[in-house]
């Protein structure tokens, strides 16, 4: 019986109880003009554009805070409100600069539009020539103040979805200046982690990002393509606007999704900067200390001579970036692992990936999904960190760790060896040395299941943690990937802590592995190794399919120094990645191709094509097709598994998940993480 | 009936709205058939006589602008605003920012391409300027307002054709813009 139903504009409009009047009026499709609200943050009711009346009601009421109620009877777009809305923009017009002809953000302003829209050819009332500061400390984003109406957009936006609480409001009045971090320039923020959100959401062209301005309005754009970022393995859902084929602007797309719609810095400005870097065009043979083009042809033939004189060697090799698609990396699984049974297959940072597989087997042999979105972390009221920094590693992760922690009152506990990311806003913090850091665990994991307080001379930190956690509801436990890259049995440790403190989730249990690289959970049962072997290559032919985005593993980069040949398949030229090349095959970039990636937050998400390929490409199955007729063996697409289905399988709840026996230090254990 | 008799002046801005009152291209014969342009930039007649319509580009900056504006708006029975400087003040509102002495020696003395050892600022047979730089309606009456940089030219025409009507038109939604 939650049904509600009012009367808008005279047209019956059903709605939900707790609806407000806006709400139920755009379930119906009843427009109401609006300007500060925006639909994934908290209402306000400031700039009042959204005023409506209500029968029996003698005031203009804020259509965004008000709630619906069974019967009302509500009227939008009476003359009375067309003029007190016109008279709203007029008195905004007035009191700052709102010179559109020399604004970056004209035909893309919602106070234009609202303007035009209400008719205003004139303004009544004298202009003040506001006189604020243009900030433009940061590099990346510039603050016209004198653009402002105050609708405040960016603080929420900044403060329920990133979580950084940098910007805020200063002094009253036609004074009020929007400042960051209690009156600093943005440039000079230290809690700013530059993700752009406040631009994205400003209706004005107040706040706006030098990489986008005067690159085109969205209408004036050929096309938006949604995408996914492939730069860490959140995927988060990008729409790119393209404009004569470059990229014009990028923009979160879900507003009601748990981020909100919001990107971080590598996903707003991670495109625009890929589209500019110098391309491999065309496929070249090494001629002494340079390259000389080739042909197709001639490249592919040369490759599969030189595989078939080292694949029965066993002393040949692949490795091929996170980065790919499922669809990629089952391709080259079924190239490298069926068709030339190379025994030395991986993916870049297959370390840090192979410890959080092998540290989640005791969990998965269960039939359990050890591991659950990130954005659950929303939802929980304790956060262990172990040995992770989000901010680097997930950006996104790390919003949704503050969001908790500061608006909804998580606590937040660090367990590192080396730092508190976040210092400010942490309940505890333990640094315990990597050799100690299984023992504490253990503890923590003892001292929950017992539900008895530990007692030990200086614990009380540890104390403090298990306390935090066996009062917690909703508990979840984010791994750093250097803590799994060198001691997996740490990762177990972790998941037992989960455990212990009853971590679960609807998907699964309440961790969250900070795997850092795109789709790297794609790798899993598809190119990453069981066993390590790059460290140790010495390798007559390797195979190495870069994307470029991010900097290649040091490991990888030293066996191909060592490799007698080595074919680079990748779009840029990547320093010092080409350099060891003797055959350089171009590749698509990112955002030239298409698939699916397996996501931290637990879906599959689909990476769409952004702009055309503009090198002289063929498709990678084409490609290993005609090494593989060159080299003599056949091959078969479609023989992996496929990717992600094993990866997010689940038979069991989680709660029926059993403590796990910790598996020894592994040799590496003495390393540095 | 007379054709009506149509003056129009180009104060403070860029000559784009009269630019674009001339796009409206082979449809201005047509109007020349109803309207008798008197005194406009285009035909160079300087003296204003009594006109039904007259027209003001650009915003009013200094003395000189803001009497031809409380002349020809004593002279013609509707008056126009046309283009975001007229209506607005548009980017002449710049130098608003500053106090007129500063203005003046900005222009005169300091930018990088002036060459004025002595410093003078010229004075006496130049129009002072206003305080700040005006939409015309902060001078005289406006029964017309067209924003737009420069506003479309089938805004312009709709306008006139309005008038030719016998109305006096608002500019509708689908038909404004400000750049």
């Amino acid at each position: 019986m939650s049904d509600i139903t009012l009367n808008i504009d005279d047209i019956v409009c059903k709605g939900s109880r707790g609806d407000t009047i806006l709400e139920v009026a755009r379930k119906n499709d009843v427009y109401i003009p609006t300007m500060c609200f925006l639909e994934g943050l908290s209402p306000m009711g400031s700039c009042r554009m959204c005023v409506v009346e209500v029968e029996g009601n003698p005031k203009l009421m804020t259509s965004c805070t008000t709630p619906a109620s069974d019967g009302m009877k509500v009227h939008t777009k009476t003359e009375k409100l067309r003029a007190y809305r016109k008279q709203i923009l007029e008195l905004l017009f007035a009191g700052r600069n709102h010179f559109c002809m020399f604004c970056s953000q004209s035909g893309d302003c919602e106070l234009q539009r609202l303007a035009i829209e209400h008719g205003m050819d004139a303004v009544r009332y004298p202009f003040l020539y506001a006189d604020f500061n243009n900030d433009t400390s940061d590099g990346a984003i510039q603050v016209d103040h004198n653009r402002c109406v105050l609708c405040l957009r960016c603080i929420r936006v900044c403060a329920e979805k990133v979580g950084a609480h940098t910007l805020d409001l200063d002094k009253r009045g036609w004074a009020s200046r929007v400042v960051a971090d209690i009156g600093l320039p943005l440039g000079k923020s230290d809690t700013c982690v530059t993700c752009g959100a406040c631009a994205q959401v400003c209706p004005t062209g107040t706040i706006t990002l030098r990489e986008f301005a005067y690159r085109g309005r969205r209408h004036d754009c050929d096309d938006q393509v949604e995408s996914i970022c492939p730069l860490c393995a959140m995927g988060c859902r990008i729409r790119a606007f393209v404009r004569t084929g470059s990229v014009a602007r990028v923009e979160g797309v879900c507003v009601d999704c748990p981020d909100g719609g919001q990107l971080c810095r590598k996903g707003r400005w991670g495109l625009p900067e890929s589209t500019e870097r110098e391309r491999v065009t065309k496929p070249m043979i090494r001629q002494g200390s340079t390259f000389r083009e080739a042909t197709w042809d001639e490249a592919l033939t040369l490759a599969a001579d030189r595989i078939r004189a080292a694949a029965p060697t066993g002393r040949a090799g692949a490795v091929v970036s996170e980065l790919c698609t499922d669809e990629e990396l089952s391709i080259f699984a079924d190239f490298f692992k069926g068709s030339l049974r190379f025994d030395k297959v991986d993916c870049f940072a297959g370390d840090a990936l192979r410890g959080f597989v092998r540290g989640f087997e005791p969990f998965t042999k269960q039939g359990l999904r050890p591991f659950t979105g990130a954005h659950d972390i929303l939802q929980a009221d304790a956060i262990l960190l172990l040995g992770a920094n989000p901010q680097d590693e997930a950006p996104v992760t790390s919003s949704y760790i503050r969001v908790a922690t500061i608006r909804n009152g998580a606590k937040l506990l660090n367990v590192s060896h080396c730092c508190d990311p976040y210092p400010n806003i942490s309940d505890a913090d333990l640094r315990v040395p990597v050799e100690d850091m299984g023992t504490t665990l253990a503890t923590l994991t003892g001292a929950l299941e017992r539900r008895e307080p530990i007692e030990c001379a200086g614990m009380a930190v540890l104390d403090a943690i298990a306390s935090h956690l066996r009062n917690a509801k909703k508990p979840v436990v984010v791994i750093g990937s250097a803590v799994a890259r060198f001691h997996p049995e740490l990762v177990t440790a972790a998941v037992n802590v989960a455990i212990a403190a009853k971590a679960f989730f609807g998907d699964g249990l309440g961790v969250v592995p900070m795997v850092t690289t795109g789709n790297g959970l794609g790798t899993v049962n598809t190119i990453l190794a069981d066993t390590p072997w790059v460290e140790d290559a010495n390798l007559d032919f390797m195979y190495v399919f870069s994307t470029g985005m991010v900097p290649d593993a040091k490991p990888v980069l030293e066996a191909m120094s060592r490799a007698r040949f080595v074919v680079a398949h990748t779009p840029y030229m990547v320093h010092p990645l080409v350099n060891m090349a003797d055959i350089l095959l171009p590749a698509p970039a990112w955002y030239e191709r298409s698939g699916h990636y397996c996501t931290l937050e637990g879906e599959r998400r689909r990476m769409n094509l952004i702009v055309s390929p503009k090198a002289e490409l063929r498709g990678l199955s084409v490609i290993l097709h005609d090494i593989a007729a060159g080299a003599g063996v056949p091959f078969e697409t479609g023989n992996s598994a496929v990717p992600c289905e094993n990866v997010f399988k689940s038979t069991l709840p989680p709660e029926q998940a059993r403590i796990a026996a910790v598996s020894a230090p592994s040799t590496a254990g003495a390393r540095e993480v | 009936m007379a054709k009506p008799k149509l003056a129009s002046v180009w104060l403070e801005a860029c000559a784009g709205c009269h630019m674009s009152f001339l796009d409206i291209d082979e449809r201005i014969v047509d109007l020349i058939g109803k309207v008798d342009l008197t005194s406009t930039p285009i035909t160079d007649i300087k003296e204003i006589p009594d006109v039904d319509v007259g027209v003001i580009e650009g915003a009013l900056g200094n003395e000189e602008e803001a009497h031809i504006a409380r002349e020809l708006r004593s002279k013609c029975r509707i008056l126009i605003a046309w283009g975001d400087c007229a209506v607005f003040g548009g980017i002449n509102c710049m130098r608003n920012f500053r106090s007129v002495g500063d203005v003046l020696k900005k222009g005169y003395v300091d930018t990088i391409s002036t060459v004025n050892p002595e410093g003078v600022i010229p004075g006496g047979d130049v129009p002072a300027l206003l305080k700040h730089a005006i939409p015309v309606d902060r001078e005289v009456r406006v029964d017309v307002y067209v924003p737009g940089c420069p506003p479309d030219a089938d805004t312009i025409l709709y306008v006139f054709q309005e008038i030719l009507q016998g109305r006096i038109p608002k500019v509708p939604s689908d038909k404004m813009r400000y750049d």
